[in-house]
């Protein structure tokens, strides 16, 4: 212990005030378990102050005004004016909402908030350096620590984020002004969420990707989808080059050079290069040698389907326990964790974990996929409904995509959905409880839905995959 | 292509069977409908066929082994093309490789083994069950891969942990139970040290091991998870036959050596309860099989039908004449002629007379329904327990038929190849407990018969006739009815009618 040092000891500590870190201390400290949550820098974590809730403020933002745009096929005309500053003001005060919700939910439910910085002292205890000079430090003995630390965007030598010339997530999120020019490396959903939402809002973009086609992580048919759209509303694409170097223009903007596999060279230049190649787990500020805790190679904490790490009584929940980096999954394991150390029979058993990427259209994906099914030994019936077929698509006039259910042929078991199609991410709640409930495809296929809806679309596929849909044609 | 097989429904609505012995080996090539395997359903003996041509792969149940309906007991390879084993894919298809290696040199403890063969919903590495469901099952301690899902598709309910649940329990009671007294010594060996405790024990929880071996170790009453060893499998303990027969070499060594040392405390005076000697005062063994049959079955009727018995005698001394006359010339025709056979006519002369007692009660139609054909139960005690063999159409046949059919009937319940149907379709029921002794009982009716007829010994008895105190024949009878249809004035008329034709057997002849 240092000198001045205060300590102070707690049933669960908690590092990190994530989506995975403040829901595991309230639920905690709801079970009746004394609970001490540390945070560095802001309540809510990555989610709520660089990344889902800014990046979906600022969509909403373009999609309206890109709306309002084009649409004179409905005889609408507008040209509207984006006033980037306070697009992004209001963008902050729903994040300010929230975070302070968060705040106040902690404090709710009993849970001590510490600010600072946690480092592992040894086992049983942490220390907390406070944030800036002369704050001091000090220790908490824990029983059982959480770790949730998240993640934080990866970075290409030759490319640290100074957030004006090389913007990370963060930086995109925080743009005062409209670029005109954007260079996006990387096309994953981060890059293709914000490539398309500046796009929207009048910049031109070009996407620089090594691979050979945007969000590689999909099927072919649904990553399609949302390049071609990216490509109507004037993104471009660059596949097959990898970003080498950049430098500042005499106007103060960005010169990439790029090289291809061959060695081909191409130069571009823009406003800004945003480089979303990733994220990567936060483990190595942590000083988990004095617990004697390794991370994986590629810094990852493993854990048992309680959460709990290599060391007894730490546990990790969130971007470090792994992939998917998603925060409704670092929610999930943050409960079970919290609910495991009370002593109730809560595993982490989650049949799937959905996925949602804010592109237009949206891709919402949930449980396996044919392929992925295929290889887990089933022998898969998949279903399918174009969106062009739905009433309410068409009336939103975003006709573009599909809704698809996969299924078990023997037993009907809804295995998984692939939903590409205007909210997406709404959709795929419904798939996830099928799935969950082990629900069948007549389960879904029987219940009735609302009309006119997207959500008839999941029910049409199911039906599909049966044989019986109404309004596709069934394969 | 490896095809498996399933445990078909052998009788009918059966839930489980015995595999009593299999036919078949690991490796022997067999042929479509050739016996593969014995299995004994709640009374009887029946062979089960191979669906295929081919040769045994697997054995995936042990002789002795209680098996549900549906898990596959054995696999073929087949040279048929995918398709067909594909269809009859199940479960666990995706462990079934791994899961060969293990179970092909042993049976890895009880519950594993439903896990791999009772589970019906895990596919894919998947349990199709709700997150409350499997909540539920962590609660339970139940390993929700192992629960037989009874929703659609075989999803598992909350319902269906609960049952497990219950069953596992059970299992466990039986499994200690079972366990010879002498492993149970060994588990006591921690609170309390049993005079044994030279003998070391290796107290495992698991214990890999060949069918063979498990045997061996019954036989010898040797705990295969006390058995040390030295080598594994899988990371598990296995034990070898040679390792069981030392352990129970040691055992035994070391009971005797216990015994004269318990002897020798009580000639000394000092009489010490050992913790073996309190397992000895009670065994246990599984209600399981045609016990439990016979035990459901008696508990059904006793619980549904109200029972009333009617006790009667009757002066059987021409019926004995008769016989004595008939019997040689039943031997001259090579049978056995007993009493049974004029029961059985008397009795259907009392059945046409009160057809009431040859019924049947429907419960869900509300309707009595009433036989008018006479299909004769006769139990018949076996070592196996109580057979209700039936002797049918009994008004169309001659009393030597009669002793025929029942003889042959009775012999093939004792040695157990009676046939289902032989067991089946009965109308009313005679139970002849004089066989062996006694004159008064009360029979439980054959549910869901209405009456049954009990026989006493007969025996000669001082009896007054004609004013004179003189010896006779007589045969007790214990008539129970089910009071829901029939009442005791018809009883008593019932047994009036039996008692005429059995007092003056000529009127058989009418």
């Amino acid at each position: 212990m240092v000198v001045g040092d205060i300590a102070t000891g707690t049933e669960v500590l908690v590092i990190g005030a994530g989506p995975g870190g403040y829901v595991a201390a309230i639920r905690a400290a709801q079970l009746g378990l004394d609970t001490t949550l540390v945070e560095k820098d802001a309540y809510g974590g990555v989610c709520l102050n660089r990344g889902c809730i800014p990046s979906k403020a600022l969509i909403t933002g373009a999609d309206t005004a890109h709306g309002a745009a084009s649409a004179e096929r409905m005889g609408i005309h507008a040209d509207p004016a984006v006033d980037m500053a306070a697009l992004s003001s209001w963008k902050d005060d729903v994040v300010d909402q929230l975070t302070g919700g968060v705040e106040k939910l902690c404090k709710a439910n009993g849970v001590n908030l510490i600010e600072g910085t946690a480092e592992f002292d040894g086992e049983g205890s942490v220390r907390v350096m406070h944030g800036g000079d002369g704050q001091g430090s000090e220790t908490i003995e824990y029983e059982h620590a959480i770790v949730a630390t998240g993640s934080r965007p990866i970075q290409i030598p030759g490319f640290e984020y100074d957030e004006e010339h090389v913007l990370s997530s963060t930086g995109a999120l925080n743009l005062t002004s409209v670029p005109e020019d954007l260079l996006v490396v990387g096309a994953g959903y981060i890059g293709m969420e914000l490539s398309t939402t500046y796009a929207k809002l009048g910049t031109n973009v070009e996407v620089i990707e090594m691979l050979d086609s945007a969000l590689p992580v999909y099927e072919d048919d649904v990553a399609r989808v949302v390049r071609k759209r990216a490509e109507e509303l004037g993104v471009g694409f660059n596949f097959g080059e990898g970003a080498s170097e950049w430098e500042e223009t005499v106007d103060g903007g960005v010169r990439l050079t790029t090289e291809t596999d061959d060695g081909e060279q191409s130069t571009y230049e823009a406003d800004h290069i945003l480089v979303a190649v990733g994220r990567q787990p936060v483990t190595d500020t942590l000083g988990l040698d004095a617990i004697g805790l390794e991370p994986t190679e590629a810094g990852f904490l493993e854990s048992d389907e309680f959460g709990e790490t290599d060391v007894e009584n730490v546990y990790a929940v969130g971007d470090v326990a792994g992939e998917p980096m998603l925060a409704h999954k670092a929610s999930a394991e943050g409960e079970v964790v919290a609910e495991h150390i009370a002593g109730e029979p809560s595993a982490m058993d989650f049949q799937s974990i959905p996925g949602a990427v804010f592109t237009d259209p949206e891709i919402g994906t949930v449980g396996m996929t044919e392929t992925e099914a295929e290889e887990a030994g089933f022998e898969p019936v998949v279903g399918q409904m174009p969106m062009n077929a739905s009433g309410r698509a068409l009336t939103m006039d975003e006709p573009d995509g599909f809704a698809r259910i996969v299924a078990d042929a023997e037993t009907e078991f809804v295995l998984g959905a692939q939903i590409v199609a205007p909210e997406a991410s709404e959709l795929i709640g419904e798939v996830g409880l099928a799935i969950e409930m082990g629900a069948t495809l007549e389960d879904l296929g029987s219940t009735v839905h609302t009309h006119p809806t997207l959500s008839e679309a999941v029910m049409e596929a199911a039906m599909n995959a049966q044989g019986h849909a109404v309004h596709t044609l069934n394969r | 292509m490896v095809r498996e097989f399933e445990l078909p429904d052998v009788g009918e609505g059966l839930a489980e069977a015995e595999i009593v012995s299999w036919l078949v080996s690991v490796g022997d090539a067999v042929t479509e409908d050739q016996p593969v395997a014995e299995v004994e359903t709640d009374k009887a003996v029946v062979e089960v066929p191979s669906p295929v041509n081919g040769t045994v792969k697997e054995i995936l149940a042990e002789e002795g082994e209680m098996v549900p309906v549906g898990n596959v007991i054995i696999t073929f390879a087949t040279e048929e093309d995918e398709t067909a084993s594909e269809e009859s894919g199940d479960t666990e298809s995706d462990e079934s490789e791994a899961e060969s290696a293990i179970s092909a040199v042993s049976e890895v403890g009880d519950e594993d083994e439903d896990a791999e063969a009772g589970g019906t919903a895990a596919k894919g590495g998947r349990v199709f069950a709700s997150p409350s469901a499997r909540r539920l099952a962590r609660e339970l301690d139940v390993d929700i891969a192992a629960v037989e899902g009874s929703g659609p598709g075989g999803r598992v309910s909350d319902a269906d942990v609960r049952a497990h649940a219950a069953s596992d329990d059970e299992e466990e009671a039986v499994e200690s139970a079972v366990e010879p007294a002498t492993a149970k010594v060994g588990e006591d060996d921690e609170e309390e040290p049993a005079p044994t405790g030279d003998v070391a024990r290796a107290g495992r929880d698991q214990t890999l091991a060949a069918p063979a071996t498990r045997r061996l170790a019954e036989e010898e009453s040797v705990n295969l998870d006390d058995v040390p060893t030295d080598e594994t499998r899988d990371g598990e303990a296995f034990v070898r036959p040679e390792q069981v027969r030392e352990f129970a070499e040691t055992q035994r060594a070391a009971q005797a050596a216990d015994t004269e040392a318990v002897q020798a405390g009580q000639e000394a005076g000092a009489v010490s309860t050992t913790p073996e000697q309190v397992d000895q005062r009670e065994t246990r063994e599984p209600y399981t099989g045609i016990r439990r049959t016979i035990g459901e079955q008696m508990e059904t009727s006793k619980y549904t039908a109200p029972h009333v018995t009617h006790h009667d005698e009757v002066d059987v001394t021409k019926l004995v004449e008769t016989r004595a006359r008939l019997k040689e010339e039943a031997e001259a025709r090579g049978q056995k002629l007993s009493y049974m056979p004029f029961v059985l006519k008397a009795v259907v002369a009392g059945l046409r007379e009160y057809p009431v007692l040859n019924s049947q009660l429907d419960e869900e139609a509300d309707e009595i329904v009433t036989k008018h054909y006479y299909n004769i139960g006769v139990a018949a005690a076996t070592d196996a327990g109580l057979m209700v063999p039936v002797v049918d159409a009994v008004d169309q046949k001659g009393l030597l038929q009669l002793s025929e059919e029942m003889n042959e009937l009775v012999a093939a319940a004792r040695d157990r190849s009676i046939a289902r149907e032989d067991m089946q379709g009965g109308t009313f029921s005679i139970t002849n407990f004089g066989a062996i002794g006694g004159e008064y009982a009360t029979p439980i009716i054959n549910y869901p018969e209405t009456a049954i007829l009990g026989l006493g010994a007969i025996k000669e008895k001082p009896r007054v006739v004609d004013g004179e105190v003189v010896p006779r024949h007589v045969l007790t009878l214990s008539l129970s009815i089910d009071h829901r249809v029939i009442d005791g004035a018809e009883a008593a008329a019932f047994t009036n009618t039996v008692k005429e034709h059995l007092q003056n057997p000529e009127l058989l002849l009418l």
